[in-house]
């Protein structure tokens, strides 16, 4: 489903990514994990590209998204994406956050839009709030919208930034519960969390990433009661 | 008294030329910033460079000089008054120029009111696959607009008075009126106070409203 190679990023002189490589199957779910300005982040944004490589290939759902003669915001269609702020369009409706998607860019119409957004809006237990403004909900709630507004599109995979970061922390659960059922049903899920008992129980694999490298990967298993390298025990000592 | 009272309907008729003039200039204002705008912000070099020279040379000159420039200079270079007609090209042209030069303030306006929009706002937006048009008539300009309506109305405020300075081109307006009304009854004191008055009801209103308008978005921060 999703190929990196090599992949470098870098701001004028400072690298931030130095040469990843992976391979994330259909329906897997990867956790990346790594102590703050490893490039957890700028890793999983370059998978849509919101930030441009600096070398490298990515291939995502067939697409190359490196090719500059691929259309990204058709690519983008298939990439759903959920940020640590939410970032819900502040002058809409919860309705319409999740149905502007579906109609300008999918051309669908507003009733198939709707009946798209009120079932999905079922799906993460908000279906009393369509007609709320973001700012009417607390932080769960809005991330929660926020899934929705991704999954609208049909994605075939989607990235998750820190999406409990913001939260506080009663309201982690609600938000962990809904990507666990999306991983239950089958989701290519990648995910850049600090939630450890999360990324173990839901994650296939667990990517630990340090100062720009993929120092290792593995089953959560592995990476949690086994973990090979040094960097990677340190990291794990601290947060577990 | 007596003579405002007489020559109040001759006043009035310079009023009703002075609220057309500054609708249409505000109305072609706001159309000239958004575009000088949008080209100001875009990538292309050619387009943002234009936009820099037309919004620097309108607020760097003044409107006086500008309006003689378009509305008589122009005239020696092309046969502008034959091809708008010797009674409509000055008023054509004035009016374009007052809109250019208000445009040129209301532009940075509206690219404030762009840049003021939160990053993530537009990330989300390319996330679920919208164009950088999408993006800009459905994300950025609907929630660019609400920050700018008070600034706006206060630029608008500004084009009231500046349609004062229609008058020395010949153009008909309120202090052209008044002009005419002193002329014929030699009360310079009465007529300009009442002048000043109107223009002071007029744009009073516009500040206030606008003062209103930010207290009302204030409390309704969406």
């Amino acid at each position: 489903m999703i190929t990196v190679e090599n992949l470098r990023k870098s701001y004028g002189e400072l690298q931030i990514l130095k040469g990843i490589s992976t391979q994330i199957s259909h329906q897997e779910v990867v956790v990346l994990i790594g102590p703050s300005g490893s490039g957890k982040s700028t890793f999983l944004r370059c998978l849509n590209g919101l930030e441009k490589t600096t070398n490298g290939k990515i291939e995502i759902a067939g697409m190359e998204l490196t090719n500059p003669e691929t259309n990204i915001h058709d690519l983008r269609q298939h990439v759903g994406m959920c940020f640590q702020q939410f970032n819900l369009f502040k002058h809409l409706t919860i309705m319409e956050n999740i149905t502007i998607g579906p109609m300008k860019v999918l051309k669908k119409s507003k009733a198939e839009s709707e009946q798209i957004a009120r079932e999905l809006l079922k799906k993460v237990g908000l279906q009393n709030k369509e007609q709320d403004y973001p700012d009417q909900l607390s932080g769960g709630q809005q991330q929660r919208v926020a899934i929705a507004r991704a999954l609208a599109m049909k994605p075939k995979v989607m990235l998750f930034d820190e999406p409990t970061s913001a939260l506080n922390p009663e309201m982690v659960g609600e938000v962990l519960n809904v990507m666990s059922d999306l991983a239950h049903e089958g989701m290519t899920m990648v995910i850049v969390t600090h939630e450890m008992g999360f990324a173990r129980e839901v994650g296939d694999r667990v990517l630990f990433l340090d100062d720009g490298y993929l120092v290792e990967e593995g089953t959560p298993v592995e990476i949690f009661e086994r973990p090979k390298e040094e960097r990677t025990k340190n990291f794990l000592a601290k947060v577990l | 008294m007596q003579v405002v009272l007489e020559n109040l309907p001759q006043i009035l008729e310079g009023l009703k030329f002075t609220v057309y003039y500054s609708i249409v200039a505000i109305i072609l204002a706001v159309i000239f910033g958004l575009i000088a705008a949008l080209m100001k912000l875009s990538k292309s070099s050619v387009l943002s460079g234009f936009a820099s020279v037309y919004i620097e040379v309108f607020r760097s000159t003044p409107l006086l000089v500008q309006l003689f420039f378009i509305v008589f200079g122009l005239t020696g270079l092309l046969p502008l008054n034959e091809w708008f007609g010797q009674r409509s090209y000055p008023i054509i042209a004035a009016t374009i120029t007052l809109a250019l030069h208000e445009g040129a303030y209301i532009s940075e306006i509206i690219r404030a009111g762009i840049q003021g929009v939160d990053r993530g706002q537009k990330e989300a937006a390319a996330s679920i696959g919208m164009t950088e048009f999408l993006t800009m008539r459905y994300i950025v300009l609907p929630q660019a607009f609400k920050r700018m309506i008070p600034p706006l109305v206060n630029q608008s405020a500004q084009t009231i008075k500046d349609t004062s300075l229609l008058a020395p081109i010949g153009i008909i307006d309120l202090v052209y009126r008044g002009q005419i009304v002193i002329a014929t009854t030699f009360e310079p004191f009465a007529i300009w106070l009442t002048i000043g008055l109107i223009y002071f009801i007029l744009i009073f209103s516009v500040s206030q409203f606008a003062g209103y308008l930010e207290r009302r978005l204030q409390l309704d921060n969406r």
